[in-house]
């Protein structure tokens, strides 16, 4: 007993309960150990590994356009956002200017990949949370941005957009895409607003993820987590602010204060919004003019690294160019940093809400599995 | 007795219970194919195959001997429930109501508990390969608490199984108890006479409370969405039913089905006063509450998340002192 007179809890992990590597409320192989007493979590691991694909290796001296072309293939919701930083990577290191026309190009299908990204979230959200009906009304509200990606792109997941110099002549944005392209975000924009309403004022929703998975703005900044994750707990922090490509639009920076899953799940919500009003804005102003610049020449760079935000977070690629191949690429995907936060927010759930608290980190463990470490062992 | 009044009872037996059987096997493809799938604005699965081809499927599947201590118990558990499911809608006909004490109340509810119980040995006798980790110690570098000894996710629902024995289950054993409470006794003869006499029970007040306390406590029984925490996608997966392969899950399918309009015959009984009979034409309102109950349970959980214990408390409390409202409008 302490000094005033209350039983002092001891913490005791009675057992552990292993969730995956396959387990319906994971979209990916992964698995998790739960540390429980009375099925409430005391502490959590999450072990990866089982994606593993080595693209860093393959990309390893491929011609430069080729490795570009592979790094689409590390995800298969952000892949045009792995392709973009990937061509970044080779424009800054060859100091290629590209046409205005094709950034706005750019920025229309980030954001496109953003909203699918926020609203498949919002989805497998609803999902674990086992509310199915709100699940599906979301992947018809998906449907509208994967038939606009489609329809610009040419494909629904690997887009091959960027290429170095600009954008691929096929995805140029005719009149006919740029109503298309109003009329969707006009549709996106009213079902995302009535989803919203239903959403935050449904109690039983709300109580099931209000102050589940909670992580503080300290314990966020200490995990380096990143993303909407990190905005999620009050810290304003979004690299798009910092990207000057982004620098003629007007958006805003969401942020919540909670860190729980209701914060998290908020944060997709507004910003879908603000997705969208970037988009409008890139129709409207988009510029006349070339699409690509193939003036450039191949020459040797040192390492490059660039930075962007993608709908998880902070997205790196790093290559240095040696006579037109790739050398020493590396890619760091936002969930690897948000793993030591998921592990944090299933901390003191119920083990019902602990998938919960790993999804409300928007993992992605197919971009985090990719990465490699090569030890020289010494006989 | 007669050999005609025998022959007619027995008749009536068979016949009930074939029609209760044949109807239970297509409730959950209507609960599925017209309700979810239209609320979610998708086809949907055939009508006949939750229900009814997957049973049937299963009937020729490989059966697979389950990671359980005992696995001739694990597989018999399921037989189990269905027979009690059983033994209830055979004393509800009737043709059966000389029994006596086994038409009552009481035994009704002694049943339905078996069929409750039979989920916490499932869980506590099943060691699914879902929560398996390595067969050795994970001490790989940098694991955490090594040493810790592990659980299986089915242990977790036998645990949950057990909670919802000694807490989930008030409100619709509240909801059985209030039409004794206004008949003044526990026999389902009594019941059903006084109500052929004094109208049926739901059309009272403590009636139409005890109904829609009922109503919950059907859901929960059934372990559907909300209330389905012995079977989440989220934590626990299939919980109890998780390793049975075959002919063990075809039984499991059709118990549930045969629950369903077990438990809507015993709704008739009790506040429509109306036994499912195939010889009289009560045998309607019995398929129409039983297609109905599963109808309205379907629109619920539909627009629901699953409950976890710290919602699915509070309801259960909430709906069970309305159930003890009930029993106490009944006595006046």
């Amino acid at each position: 007993m302490d000094k005033n007179d209350k039983a002092k809890r001891q913490e005791v992990i009675e057992t552990e309960v292993t969730m995956g590597t396959v387990h319906p409320a994971a979209l990916e192989p992964y698995r998790v150990r739960l540390f429980v007493e009375d099925e409430i979590v005391r502490d959590a691991e999450i072990t990866v590994g089982l994606n593993h694909r080595g693209i860093e290796r393959i990309m390893e001296g491929l011609p430069v356009e080729k490795a570009n072309s592979l790094t689409e293939k590390i995800c298969g919701i952000c892949s045009n956002s792995h392709i973009w930083n990937s061509v970044m990577v080779a424009e800054k290191g060859l100091e290629i200017e590209i046409p205005e026309r094709a950034s706005y190009i750019r920025i229309i299908m980030g954001e496109l990949e953003r909203l699918h990204s926020h609203l498949l979230y919002l989805a497998h959200g609803n999902e674990v949370l086992g509310h199915e009906t709100f699940a599906m009304r979301l992947f018809f509200i998906r449907e509208t941005v994967m038939e606009l990606l489609r329809m610009i792109g040419g494909n629904r997941v690997q887009y091959g957009c960027s290429i170095i110099g600009g954008v691929r002549p096929r995805c140029e944005l005719d009149l006919m895409r740029i109503q298309k392209l109003n009329e969707g975000m006009d549709i996106i924009e009213e079902k995302i607003g009535q989803f919203a309403d239903r959403f935050v004022s449904d109690p039983i929703v709300m109580s099931r993820i209000t102050g589940v998975g909670v992580l503080t703005k300290k314990d966020a900044l200490r995990l380096a987590a990143t993303g909407p994750t990190l905005r999620s707990t009050g810290v304003d922090m979004d690299l798009r602010r910092d990207m000057e490509i982004y620098d003629p639009f007007d958006f805003d920076i969401i942020t919540q204060q909670d860190g729980d899953v209701k914060a998290n799940l908020l944060m997709r919500v507004l910003e879908i919004p603000e997705s969208i009003k970037i988009i409008r804005q890139a129709v409207k102003n988009i510029p006349s003019g070339p699409i690509t610049d193939r003036s450039w020449e191949m020459q040797d760079t040192g390492i490059i690294k660039s930075y962007i935000e993608v709908p998880r977070g902070k997205l790196l690629h790093s290559y240095a160019l040696e006579e037109g191949r790739v050398r020493g690429s590396i890619v760091r995907t936002p969930s690897i940093t948000n793993i030591a936060a998921m592990q944090h927010a299933c901390i003191g759930n119920h083990i019902s809400d602990a998938q919960l608290a790993i999804v409300q980190c928007d993992p992605c463990f197919t971009c985090t599995d990719r990465a490699i470490k090569i030890t020289k062992i010494e006989i | 007795m007669e050999a005609s009044t025998i022959i007619y009872s027995t008749a009536a037996v068979i016949g009930t219970l074939i029609v209760a059987l044949f109807v239970g096997l297509w409730l959950p493809g209507i609960e599925r194919k017209f309700i979810h799938a239209r609320i979610q604005q998708r086809v949907g699965p055939p009508l006949s195959s939750p229900g009814f081809m997957a049973p049937l499927k299963f009937f020729f599947k490989e059966t697979i001997v389950p990671n359980s201590p005992l696995p001739r118990l694990y597989n018999a558990l399921p037989l189990i429930g269905l027979l009690s499911v059983f033994f209830i809608l055979l004393f509800l006909i009737p043709q059966m109501y000389f029994l006596g004490a086994l038409t009552s109340l009481m035994a009704i509810i002694g049943l339905l508990k078996i069929e409750e119980l039979v989920y916490v040995f499932m869980g506590s006798l099943s060691n699914s390969i879902m929560s398996l980790s390595m067969p050795f110690p994970d001490v790989v570098k940098g694991a955490k608490h090594p040493n810790v000894p592990k659980a299986f996710l089915e242990n977790l629902s036998a645990m949950r199984a057990f909670r919802l024995i000694a807490f989930g289950s008030f409100p619709l054993y509240i909801a059985i108890l209030v039409p004794a409470v206004m008949t003044g006794s526990i026999f389902l003869n009594d019941i059903v006479n006084y109500q052929q006499v004094n109208g049926p029970v739901l059309f009272t007040l403590a009636g139409t409370l005890g109904a829609v306390v009922f109503f919950i406590g059907y859901m929960i029984l059934l372990n559907e969405y909300p209330f389905a925490i012995l079977k989440t996608k989220a934590d626990v997966i299939e919980g109890p039913y998780m390793e049975y392969a075959s002919k063990y899950r075809a039984y499991v399918y059709i118990t549930r089905g045969f629950l369903m309009f077990t438990l809507g015959a015993l709704f008739s009984v009790l506040f429509l006063g109306l036994p499912p009979n195939i010889l009289s034409w009560s045998i309607l309102i019995n398929i129409a509450v039983a297609v109905i109950f599963p109808i309205f349970m379907a629109v619920f959980s539909a627009f629901s998340p699953i409950f976890t214990f710290k919602q699915f408390y509070p309801v259960v409390t909430g709906i069970s002192l309305l159930g003890v409202l009930a029993m106490v409008v009944a006595f006046f």
